[in-house]
């Protein structure tokens, strides 16, 4: 079976980069977007099956970028997970309202963040996995 | 260029005592300052309302107001003006009183000189130019503060996230074999991403606190549940630490009416505090039960064998930034605001929170939160007109997933505009949406207590089904929904029954109908 592949869109090369490896770890595939003008370009060149979506972006934030993929037929059904650090209900909210599927604040647990990935694509059986490290709630 | 005239609104119903105030400003030659007479209160606030006043000269006995009610009213009608308040001989007290409502000074009638008029109004104007500056500072430094923090901690969450992810990518063995000392140090890195992360959620919570946008969600809450996830939660940090953490709880405790996340918050910051201040081998033992001088309280306490807290400590502790200074509790000690967390949240859910010590023997800290009470919800809709006969019908509105998966995320923020939908069906005084009654499977169920027969109970359902049916957002969420009613026979307070009695009665048919609600959909739902 192939790999899903998903669409990390993070302003942080960092991150970026960290997000990357633990979804290969994961069997993940990823393809990557650093502001929402290109975001939207990714997302139309390679219909990821789920987006990871940061909201403080340059040329315009993540509530930009869902407002665009809602609007375009094709782009609006691709799931999206916000992933931020804009803590606070009013942000998760206000996420939810434009079409995100769930709303994490940074930095996120491993284990919560694949759980929620799985749960979002529909996957109920885990891919092969990876040993994660629970950072536990705080 | 040559200044405005100083505009005075002159309040006085002597005439004899005007004219004398009127000679006065003539002394100061024309062009410093135009004088209106007004006799009474009401032309006096008619006028400052229509603004242009820079300062008010006000008599505190008028025909239509007298003493402090003057400066009230006038402060009411333009807070931006200072008032100078004229005053008989043997009022001084009266004017210090005036004083403490915003007036900016007093003069005492007969002993007004001549230049000195003038002289006080030109200071009461500059007094308060200078306060309400100091006032415009103060508040912008404390939102220039507030914003600082709240923008730092966003900030430190990027880089944080990128130590995490990469340093658990190394623990996982992802990047190579890790070796154990290799491995313990990693974990050591772990366990310090994981307090700078406490620290920074601290900091936002209390940047949300300042700016008044503390979420809090009161609903049914149990509380032993709250105590057992916090047991559970800290029990491998108290074994690691050699501290016996048990909890001891009164069956059955009742439910208490606050927000189940902020619960849990205050009880891990208290058991996290306790055991911190807890030698090797100590203990710290959670317990919970009704407040004995008022039953409608719930108290919990967290008791610890630690170093305890000095007397006149024991209030200090819960200001903000405060720091236990004990050089034998060494070590790092945090930013100093949990127990300030903590205050206020027990507050803004109306309980109080407090501590007790005896040096050397261990601290309590307790707090009480208000018990949940069916019966105080719907008070209100059945002391209405003081009915003795109430038809009361059951209305259960249930939204689903057409996934069959409803997440954490999406009952919350779905919930929120539904009770906007169902609000908007009811009567708003003999309706009750009740609060979220607790788990309810796979579906979110959302309750109405009816003070209606069952043509109402109907009535109110067809409308709920219409507008939901009607909701953009039930279809663009991918949502289910449905509604039904169920009559709950008309009960009667009979000859020799209390109000309280008769209210217990009809509050327990209610909760009995509920309870078979939720039990019958756990069926449907294979819970």
């Amino acid at each position: 079976m192939d790999n899903k592949k998903i669409l990390i869109v993070e302003d942080d090369p960092d991150v970026r980069k960290g997000l990357h490896l633990r979804l290969k770890a994961n069997n993940y595939d990823t393809v990557f977007a650093a502001d929402a003008f290109s975001s939207m370009v990714e997302a139309r060149k390679h219909m990821p099956d789920l987006i990871i979506l940061d909201l403080g972006l340059p040329a315009g934030d993540g509530f930009v970028v869902m407002e665009r993929l809602q609007s375009v037929p094709a782009l609006s059904v691709i799931p999206v997970i916000v992933v931020s650090a804009r803590a606070g209900v009013a942000n998760q909210a206000r996420a939810l309202k434009a079409g995100a599927k769930a709303f994490l604040e940074k930095p996120v647990d491993n284990a919560e963040l694949l759980a929620v990935i799985r749960k979002t694509l529909g996957e109920l059986a885990p891919p092969e996995d990876a040993p994660v490290h629970d950072l536990g709630s705080v | 260029m040559k200044e405005k005239p100083l505009q005075v609104l002159l309040v006085e119903d002597n005439a004899g005592d005007a004219r004398l105030l009127r000679e006065m400003f003539r002394a100061e030659g024309p062009g410093s300052f135009e004088l209106t007479h007004l006799a009474r209160m009401s032309e006096a606030v008619a006028h400052l309302v229509r603004g242009g006043v820079d300062v008010i000269l006000l008599d505190m006995g008028l025909p239509d107001a007298h003493g402090l009610d003057t400066v009230r009213l006038a402060h009411a009608a333009a807070p931006d003006v200072p008032i100078i308040v004229i005053t008989g001989l043997d009022d001084e007290s009266l004017a210090a009183g005036a004083m403490k409502e915003g007036a900016q000074d007093y003069l005492i009638k007969g002993q007004i000189e001549n230049r000195g008029l003038p002289r006080a109004l030109r200071h009461a104007i500059e007094r308060h130019r200078m306060h309400s500056e100091t006032d415009l500072i103060r508040t912008n430094q404390l939102q220039f503060k507030d914003e600082f923090l709240s923008h730092v901690s966003h900030e430190l969450r990027s880089p944080l996230t990128a130590i995490y992810q990469f340093v658990t990518l190394l623990v996982d063995g992802l990047a190579g074999e890790v070796n154990i000392e290799q491995h313990e140090y990693l974990g050591i890195v772990l366990s310090n991403v994981k307090q700078l992360q406490s620290m920074i959620n601290d900091l936002l919570e209390v940047t949300s606190i300042q700016a008044g946008k503390l979420m809090i969600e009161p609903q049914r809450t149990s509380s032993s549940e709250a105590i057992t996830y916090t047991v559970d939660t800290l029990q491998g940090a108290a074994i690691a630490k050699g501290i016996t953490l048990s909890f001891d709880i009164e069956k059955p405790l009742p439910s208490v009416w606050a927000d189940p996340t902020r619960v849990r918050q205050i009880l891990i910051i208290l058991v996290d505090n306790a055991l911190k201040f807890t030698p090797e081998n100590g203990e710290v033992k959670v317990k919970a039960h009704i407040l004995e001088k008022d039953p409608s309280f719930l108290v919990f306490e967290i008791s610890d064998s630690g170093c305890g807290i000095s007397p006149d400590m024991t209030e200090r502790i819960f200001e903000r930034l405060y720091q236990a200074s004990d050089p034998a509790s060494a070590g790092r000690q945090g930013l100093g605001l949990g127990l300030y967390i903590c205050k206020e949240l027990v507050a803004r859910q109306g309980g109080k929170i407090w501590a007790t010590s005896v040096a050397g023997n261990g601290s309590v800290f307790s707090f009480t939160l208000p018990v949940f009470s069916l019966s105080s919800l719907i008070a209100p809709a059945l002391r209405k007109d003081d009915r003795a006969e109430s038809p009361v019908t059951l209305i259960v509105t249930e939204i689903g997933s057409k996934t069959g998966w409803l997440s954490e995320n999406v009952r919350t923020e779905h919930s929120h505009w539904v009770r906007d939908v169902l609000r908007h069906c009811l009567h708003s005084e003999l309706d009750v949406l009740l609060p979220k009654m607790g788990q309810s499977g796979a579906a979110e169920l959302f309750f109405i207590v009816a003070i209606a027969d069952v043509i109402g109970g109907k009535a109110i359902t067809k409308r709920i089904q219409e507008k939901l049916d009607a909701s953009e957002d039930i279809r663009k969420a991918g949502l289910t929904h449905s509604t039904s009613y169920r009559s709950i026979a008309t009960i009667k307070r009979s000859a020799g029954q209390s109000r309280d009695e008769f209210l217990e009665m009809v509050t327990n048919q209610i909760q009995e109908s509920m309870n078979e609600e939720i039990s019958s959909r756990m069926v449907v739902n294979g819970q």
